[in-house]
């Protein structure tokens, strides 16, 4: 994707995201650099954003651009030198390291290029992870966890290590880990990069469905022109700028976005 | 539960290092508690020595205890017969045997040396000693001698050599009496004897409680050895006998055992410093164990992270592991220390003479529980302290490093 193309598709959003529901996640004026002294990089310069309940938002930029960057402050792997970070409405800048990690824990999922599952772990337990980590019980567990296996296609498949199934397989176990929780947001880096083109488009509908069932939002990079083709909205960055924000195929089962997509002041 | 068959099939992630780590912590724990259990056995057998040497209590008339004695038996214990029965009628009370001590002059018409004896019961005296006494030759003391015949001596190897002396030999005792005169008696030799102690040999004599009163012109005895069927009871007869005792003074085999306590203080240090040290290479082999798969799994750390596991939670899992790999090399430890015990005991090891010994030992390690579960505690304990050292700047890792590491 070229900024050049993002920019001439830029529609301001801000009439129509006035009517909408709180944000899940809301950057605001947003900073972050590495390096220090004449080393220092600016990753990210003053970038908004929000992501509303039920969007899939794919981030397109090049690389460098700051789309991991944007991805660790939204999904609050990283703290922002400026600006605001708020989650579902609650100002989660300056929050404790745990704090973050128990909000991360009930609100976000991720879903990472290379799956990173845990090889040790059977799918049924990769699965299960976060439901341990938030003290459900063995039987409540269990039932969510087989739900989920069916849902993905994966119900005899349960009691396979992450190296004994395929690329795409592997990948509906990530994103049943990452939905398991039902959180709030999905923060997907490249979920379809290391996948055939059926693959990805079996991931995408996934997604779909997550949005459908559970009211999920999903913060995608792709460099995948088909999977931001079915987002409801694609972000643009450059240099660390976002540069164009507009709708893209409307949200499951939602009306319509209203008005043309576009960058965002 | 969980966490723990987690930490088990993690620790089966790499088999040959976790293995290799395993094999150091069996050893090192087998080393411990072999050593241990060697240690204990000398207490043991030096406990059971010098208990079977004094008796467990020994009774003697005031003084004897805290006086040198001006002239032979000042300090002697004359109404000894009634006290002795009573002691006997204690059901914990194996024997109680009366002791003289004597030294002098032991001649063979051509030479004469030192000797230091001792008037002991030829009845109890033997039965007692078992096998801590070695007849190198001839027979232990006749109980029951005939009357009018030439009293027996049992007399150390190396005082025999020098004597020139064997069974059947006849030499003459000399002492001074209670009376301050000097006395010689005739003596056969029965047995030539060793208490594995070459300067004891060189000098000991053993006769009848009758020869050395004879010797000495008394009627009293040195004291009363008072043998307990088990050493444990030994304090509790001390006291009830202190308690009784406005005449006699009361000691226990501890309060006399020099070299026991020598030994048991040098052993504790020696193999207290052994064991601290193995136990240290375990803990050091757990910790690069764990360093090392903390270094190969710091992306699936930062994506545990990710998912909301506390570094605490990631801390755990791995002193988990360390606890895995302490435990299951720790029991394998103590079952190499079964076996090494049996094995020696089946091909009858032996250790060389200690200092100021003339003869080895058998090689026997002590299997005991409270060791074992000491030490395999104590390797558990470490090798999870171990681990959780080796992953906690990892677990605290900010985790989109972590998630970038290569």
């Amino acid at each position: 994707m070229n900024a050049r193309s993002c920019l001439a598709d830029g529609v301001a959003l801000a009439e129509a995201q006035r009517a909408a529901p709180a944000p899940v996640i809301a950057l605001t004026e947003v900073h972050k650099s590495y390096g220090s002294g004449a080393a220092r990089v600016a990753a990210l310069r003053g970038v908004s954003l929000d992501v509303r309940q039920g969007e899939l938002v794919a981030l397109q930029g090049p690389s460098g651009s700051g789309k991991s960057t944007l991805l660790n402050l939204c999904g609050l792997l990283s703290e922002p030198d400026e600006g605001r970070v708020q989650l579902d409405g609650a100002d989660a800048t300056g929050w404790s390291m745990r704090a973050q990690t128990l909000a991360r824990r009930e609100k976000i999922g991720f879903v990472f290029q290379s799956f990173n599952l845990v090889p040790v772990m059977s799918v049924f337990e990769n699965i299960e992870y976060p439901l341990l980590l938030s003290g459900v019980d063995r039987a409540r567990r269990r039932e969510q966890v087989e739900r989920m296996l069916a849902r993905l296609g994966l119900e005899q498949l349960g009691l396979r290590r992450p190296d004994e199934i395929s690329g795409g397989q592997r990948q509906r176990v990530a994103i049943g880990r990452a939905l398991i929780k039902r959180p709030r947001l999905v923060i997907a880096d490249e979920p379809t990069a290391n996948l055939d083109s059926a693959t990805a488009t079996q991931i995408i509908d996934l997604m779909h469905e997550a949005v459908e069932q559970d009211g999920a939002s999903f913060l995608i990079a792709t460099h995948d022109p088909a999977m931001a083709g079915r987002c409801t909205r694609v972000v643009c960055i450059h240099d660390g700028s976002l540069v164009s924000d507009r709708s893209g195929m409307p949200a499951p089962g939602a009306p319509p976005r209203a008005g043309a997509s576009g960058a965002r002041p | 539960m969980k966490a723990l068959l987690y930490a088990i099939k993690n620790v089966q992630r790499n088999r040959r290092r976790s293995l290799i780590t395993l094999a150091i912590a069996a050893v090192g724990t087998a080393a411990v508690t072999i050593g241990g259990g060697f240690a204990l056995y000398t207490y043991d057998s030096l406990r059971e020595q010098a208990a079977r040497d004094s008796g467990h209590v020994i009774v003697a008339a005031r003084g004897y205890f805290d006086h040198d004695e001006e002239k032979p038996m000042q300090y002697g214990l004359s109404d000894y017969p009634s006290l002795r029965n009573r002691l006997l009628r204690d059901e914990r009370v194996r024997a109680v045997l009366p002791k003289v001590q004597l030294s002098g002059l032991i001649s063979n018409g051509d030479k004469s040396a030192v000797m230091i004896g001792s008037g002991v019961d030829p009845a109890g005296e033997f039965h007692v000693k078992g096998p801590f006494l070695k007849v190198l030759e001839g027979d232990v003391l006749t109980p029951h001698p005939e009357p009018g015949s030439t009293p027996e001596v049992l007399l150390g190897a190396d005082l025999a050599r020098s004597m020139n002396a064997h069974v059947g030999s006849g030499l003459t005792l000399m002492a001074t009496t209670t009376e301050g005169t000097l006395n010689a008696i005739d003596v056969t030799v029965n047995g030539v004897i060793s208490v594995g102690v070459p300067e004891v040999d060189k000098r000991l004599v053993l006769v009848a409680v009758a020869t050395a009163q004879s010797l000495l012109l008394t009627d009293k005895i040195s004291s009363l050895a008072v043998h307990l069927k088990d050493t444990g009871q030994t304090e509790a007869v001390a006291a009830e006998l202190r308690d009784l005792g406005a005449t006699f003074s009361v000691q226990t085999w501890q309060d006399q055992a020099f070299f026991y306590e020598a030994v048991r203080a040098l052993y504790n240090r020696i193999f207290g410093l052994l064991g601290a040290i193995i136990v240290l290479i375990v803990a050091f082999a757990v910790f690069n164990t764990i360093a090392m798969a903390v270094v190969e799994r710091t992306r699936e750390i930062g994506t545990l992270r990710a998912l909301g596991a506390l570094p605490m939670q990631i801390v755990r899992d791995f002193a988990l592991e360390g606890l895995v790999i302490g435990a299951a090399g720790s029991i394998l430890g103590v079952a190499l220390c079964a076996l090494a015990s049996v094995g020696f005991g089946l091909l009858g090891v032996q250790m060389p003479p200690p200092p100021g010994r003339s003869v080895g030992y058998p090689l026997h390690i002590n299997l005991n529980a409270i060791l074992f579960l000491w030490t395999v505690l104590l390797v558990i304990a470490l090798s999870a302290l171990a681990a959780w050292f080796a992953s906690r700047k990892a677990a605290a890792r900010p985790i989109v490093e972590a998630l970038a590491h290569v």
